[in-house]
């Protein structure tokens, strides 16, 4: 059973906040998809392995250096930047 | 009570690819902020990495030249964290099948210090903070790291210091790395815990993280040991936590906070497909290795000749080693270029790093041309000697410093005259060596050497000037 | 006639320029998207100068390529350099991307005309296009009707008649039960078949992008130009797959077509009805229908979310206000920053299924759920495996009902999970799936069902779609929107 302190955990590892009184609602759905997910538990899956959908191996790339963007490009979307850095102000 | 010192490493060493390890942006270090990036590398939503080959081949040598077991199918994992230089927020690396189990690194005490297993992942971007300001920069970001991880084997600071420089000396020689403390390719995290000595149950560990020199390495070892002890020995319970070493006040600190909940969530990275390495793949890299800094010494040792403590210094750095190698061809007494290397050679290049580097004027087959010289009797050490430090200087082969006649050495009359005269020369001398002061023959020698520059013989001087006297 | 092959020869016959048929489609938007609200970006300088390009390339007398000149959309979470790429959240709201997608670099170098981008749920994470941050995409056959989701605005769009095309994503059935709800064709491909590359990514294991059409044959050509092996994508395959198109009116006399028993379980009559009439139509084209079970279907709905929400919190962990995209307005401190960002950014629904991806791969989880899910997911893969050796295709329903009125999906979310059920199967498996109208309810609303084949199968798949398109072309019903061609 998830409960309202796994609910902080996870919210916290999200990087979500989660307003006080959505707290008890945001528990209960959760538990209810929990219930769902916990279907699988008495599945028999012995011997079963998944490794990839095509079995691919070696998908490998040539150690070739391309050029790579102008700074300006890879700052386009930032919404702040100073001096070709991304920039994250102290507050705001 | 006494305690003992209970350390494992996990060492971070920057591949030294042309490019990162998911895309094809260059790995030069420097440049301007972020200038060496690319869509993939700084994680635009939509991007996918694709592995460069150079560094699974890296991973593998890293593996085989620490007695690692590679494995055959090995896997790309996610690992979640959410920090502003980590652009997708998790950074790819391996948890479940690594490239490289288990192996060892071994110290010159004869103890082995086991590794757990060895990893490939990529670097983080870097991070700059003014007035609580964050500046991110991405270069570094995607650059291929390997993680070697050991196990808690390490007993004290020296072997902690010897452990960081074998790793550093063996990741150089397979040339897999510049492992250049100070510019960050070379990181380590140490685990660290004490017990009574006599104990077998291992402490409560901290974690020392990210430090990019050995002296800080010693030095917060010190301090971690010294806190721990104290804190036990005053009833107090070592905290498992994360620390930080700051060198300018030589303390540790904790690096948690509240905002850091760990748990990294790892999964298979679904971008990736496995990586599969047949034992023929591994044989073939196996066999591109060069000879091991450790091997080679212990040749040098038990073939050569070489006395252990030169040995050493011989195989520090992979240049000199093959300096070395080259230089003996032939030779019947390798240790002469040993001495030269050593004494003569080694006073011409004043850093670490000209060592390292070993940019020589004279060619290795330039020196073996003057021992080979020496070997044959035709030029003496003295002269040799002072021939090497000009061709040192110059660049030019040893025949450009030595005439035909300093070559054709001295017939044996012109010896016996100059020995004579020695002896004329030197009465008081004579007289005190045949009153049994042995030593006071050196004089007539001194002149017999003087007089023919250099050239004679030694030995043979000495043993002629003794059967004239008596 | 498909309608690309159609609009080509109009184009090429002189009887319409690109450029005044373009316009006809950008003037039709902007009258019906009003009521659809399909699009959520309109490219027309991007759709004009294509056109124009087009309209030189025909008056040089030049052969055209097969998507050359056709109006089409694209869902927006495919990546357009310079053009807003959203995901329909407010966490991407103004974000252009500096690259395309390989889907988009293949489609522009062909000239295919952009109309512009099309409405979705949030990431993708939805059934309705409800969870959409611009509102949903409404149904074209009736507007108090969803589109369907994720790929609403590309149903919507196609079978309203203002693109002749689009490209949607199906992680779980976005492409299809759109389709389905729209009374028009989707395609999911074989996981691999098309590149990923660019597209914005929900759950990496699972997403494909793939066609929506309004025939079979417009689907095998569109499918035949974007599965193209790209080097970008590790998980793309080398497969080379020979064009479908060629092979769409084979005969299908003798082809095993699979039921699964399961299939029918717990789906609406009309549905099931629907399914059972097109199994008889199957059968007088000679087909064999073959019943069989297929048990493993019964966790495939569980295995879906756990996987689905685990890989979504960890791609979408990246949307932090640093590089792109929206960043709060107040905050103190880079955790506070990240934290309300991404708190303000999210929709319910995106941030629930983080929530939950997050859990099961969480310490003391990851092997009750995560790992025990990646295990039936081979489970799943080998059932289906096993079917395949007896039968040619799979028919199933896309969903087990119709489309829903506006606003009517339920606040469940596990019963509006539970509309997915058909659907995942398919991309747990990896497999391709096509879904086509196969009959209306007694609103009036269409009925989808989906035609299922093995990996790389493609070809078989859209053939024994086509044949069931030319012996009931009354199921394939225009609406009153947009273009009449």
């Amino acid at each position: 059973m998830i409960t309202r302190e796994d609910v902080e955990n996870i919210a916290l590892l999200s990087k979500l906040f989660v307003p006080e009184e959505e707290m008890d609602s945001l528990t209960e759905s959760m538990q209810e998809i929990v219930r769902f997910a916990d279907t699988i538990n008495n599945a028999d899956t012995e011997g079963v392995e998944f490794d990839n959908i095509n079995n691919l191996s070696n998908v490998l790339r040539e150690d070739e250096v391309k050029p790579s963007y102008p700074s300006e490009e890879i700052l386009k979307n930032a919404p702040e930047q100073a001096e070709e850095h991304f920039l994250v102000r102290k507050h705001a | 009570m006494k305690y003992e010192l209970v350390a494992g490493f996990e060492t971070h060493i920057e591949l030294g690819t042309n490019t990162k390890i998911f895309c094809s942006c260059s790995t030069e270090f420097g440049g301007e902020p972020n200038s060496h990036c690319c869509p993939v590398c700084i994680g635009l939503p939509g991007t996918l990495p694709v592995l460069n080959k150079k560094v699974v081949e890296y991973g593998v040598m890293a593996g085989l030249a620490t007695n690692g077991k590679i494995a055959n199918i090995s896997k790309m994992d996610r690992k979640n964290y959410c920090y502003p230089d980590l652009s997708k927020a998790y950074q790819i690396s391996q948890l479940y099948a690594p490239l490289s189990i288990g192996g060892y690194v071994q110290l010159s005490n004869g103890r082995k210090i086991r590794l757990h297993h060895i990893h490939i992942e990529e670097d983080a971007g870097k991070l700059i903070h003014n007035h609580g300001d964050t500046y991110v920069d991405y270069n570094r970001g995607g650059v291929p790291l390997i993680e070697i991880v050991s196990e808690p084997d390490i007993r004290s600071i020296d072997e902690a210091r010897e452990y960081v420089e074998k790793l550093q000396q063996v990741m150089r020689y397979i040339g897999i790395s510049d492992c250049r403390m100070q510019e960050g390719s070379m990181r380590c995290d140490v685990n660290i815990s004490v017990r009574p000595v006599g104990s077998e149950k291992l402490g409560t560990r901290t974690e020392i993280k990210n430090m990019n020199s050995i002296t800080f390495i010693t030095k917060a070892m010190e301090y971690e040991f010294e806190r721990q002890v104290d804190l036990i020995e005053s009833g107090g319970q070592v905290v498992q936590e994360t620390l930080r070493y700051d060198d300018a006040t030589n303390t540790t600190s904790s690096m948690r906070s509240k905002e850091d909940a760990h748990d990294y969530r790892y999964f298979r990275d679904p971008d990736l497909v496995t990586i599969s390495i047949t034992d023929e793949e591994i044989e073939e890299i196996r066999s591109k290795l060069p000879e091991l800094p450790q091997q080679k010494c212990e040749r040098y040792i038990d073939e050569l000749e070489i006395p252990p403590a030169d040995a050493s210094q011989l195989t520090k750095y992979r240049n000199i080693s093959e300096y070395f190698d080259k230089a003996i061809d032939g030779l019947k007494k390798p240790k002469t270029v040993s001495n030269f290397i050593i004494s003569q050679i080694f006073r011409t290049l004043r850093t670490e790093e000209d060592k390292e580097a070993f940019a020589v004027k004279t060619t290795p087959e330039q020196l073996n041309e003057l021992c080979k010289l020496i070997e044959d009797g035709k030029v003496q050490n003295n002269l040799a000697k002072s021939v090497l430090d000009k061709m040192l200087e110059s660049g030019k082969p040893c025949t450009e410093y030595i005439t035909e006649e300093d070559m054709a050495g001295l017939d044996d009359d012109l010896v016996e005259k100059l020995c004579k005269d020695a002896i004329a020369n030197n009465p008081k001398a004579v007289e005190q060596y045949k009153a049994g002061k042995e030593k006071a023959i050196m004089a007539c020698m001194g002149y017999v050497m003087k007089n023919s520059k250099g050239k004679a013989n030694a030995q043979d001087v000495l043993a002629k000037i003794k059967s004239l006297i008596s | 006639m498909g309608y690309i092959k159609k609009i080509q020869n109009m184009l090429t016959g002189g009887e319409i320029t690109c450029v005044e048929f373009t316009k006809k489609y950008l003037e039709a938007i902007k009258t019906d998207n009003k009521e659809l609200n399909a699009y959520v970006t309109v490219t027309e300088e991007e759709a004009l100068a294509t056109a124009q390009k087009v309209d030189e390339k025909i008056a040089r007398g030049e052969e055209l390529l097969p998507l050359e000149g056709v109006p089409m959309t694209l869902k927006d979470n495919i990546s357009t350099k310079g053009i807003e790429t959203t995901c329909c959240s407010k966490i991407l709201s103004g974000y252009k991307p500096i690259y395309n997608a390989t889907v988009w670099d293949i489609l522009k170098n062909q000239n295919a005309v952009l109309l512009g981008k099309t409405n979705m749920d949030e990431f993708a994470m939805g059934s309705s296009c409800e969870t959409s941050c611009f509102g949903g995409a409404m149904n074209p056959h009736n507007t108090c009707y969803v589109s369907g989701g994720s790929s609403g605005g590309v149903a919507s769009a196609v079978a309203g008649d203002i693109a002749v095309f689009g490209l949607g994503s199906d992680t779980g059935g976005s492409i299809r039960q759109p389709a389905s709800f729209c009374g028009i064709v989707g395609l999911k491909p074989t996981y691999g078949a098309v590149s990923r590359y660019g597209l914005v990514a929900y759950a990496s294991s699972l997403d494909q992008i793939g066609p929506i059409t309004k025939t079979v044959e417009d689907t095998a050509i569109v499918f035949d130009n974007i599965s193209v092996y790209d080097k970008k994508d590790s998980t793309s395959c080398n497969k080379n797959i020979s064009p479908t198109v060629d092979t769409l009116n084979k005969d299908i006399k003798g082809k095993k077509i699979g039921i699964a028993r399961e299939y029918l379980d717990g789906v609406r009559d009309d549905v099931k009805e629907s399914i059972l009439a097109a199994a008889e139509k199957y059968k007088e084209l000679g087909a064999e229908i073959v019943y069989f079970d297929l048990p493993a279907l019964k966790f495939a709905l569980p295995v879906y979310y756990i996987l689905a929400c685990a890989e979504a919190s960890s791609n979408l962990g990246r949307y932090d206000g640093i590089r792109y995209g929206y960043k709060t307005e107040h905050y103190e401190g880079t955790h506070d920053m990240i934290c309300r960002t991404r708190s303000e950014g999210f929709g319910d629904e995106v941030k629930r299924r983080i929530l939950l991806g997050t859990y099961v791969l969480s310490a003391g989880y990851y092997d009750a759920y995560y790992k025990k899910a990646q295990n039936l997911r081979g489970t799943i893969i080998k059932a289906f495996e096993d079917a395949f050796e007896n039968v040619d295709v799979i028919l199933a329903p896309t969903v087990p009902m119709t489309a829903f009125e506006k606003g009517k999906a339920t606040s469940d979310p596990v019963e509006t999970y539970l509309t997915d059920i058909c659907t995942v199967p398919i991309n747990i498996a990896g497999l391709p799936s096509v879904s086509i109208p196969c009959g209306f309810n007694s609103n009036g609303m269409p009925i989808g069902m989906q035609i299922i084949g093995k990996k790389f199968d493609e070809a078989t798949i859209l053939n024994v779609a086509y044949k069931y398109e030319q012996v009931c072309p009354e199921n394939f019903k225009d609406t009153k929107w947009g273009v009449k061609l």
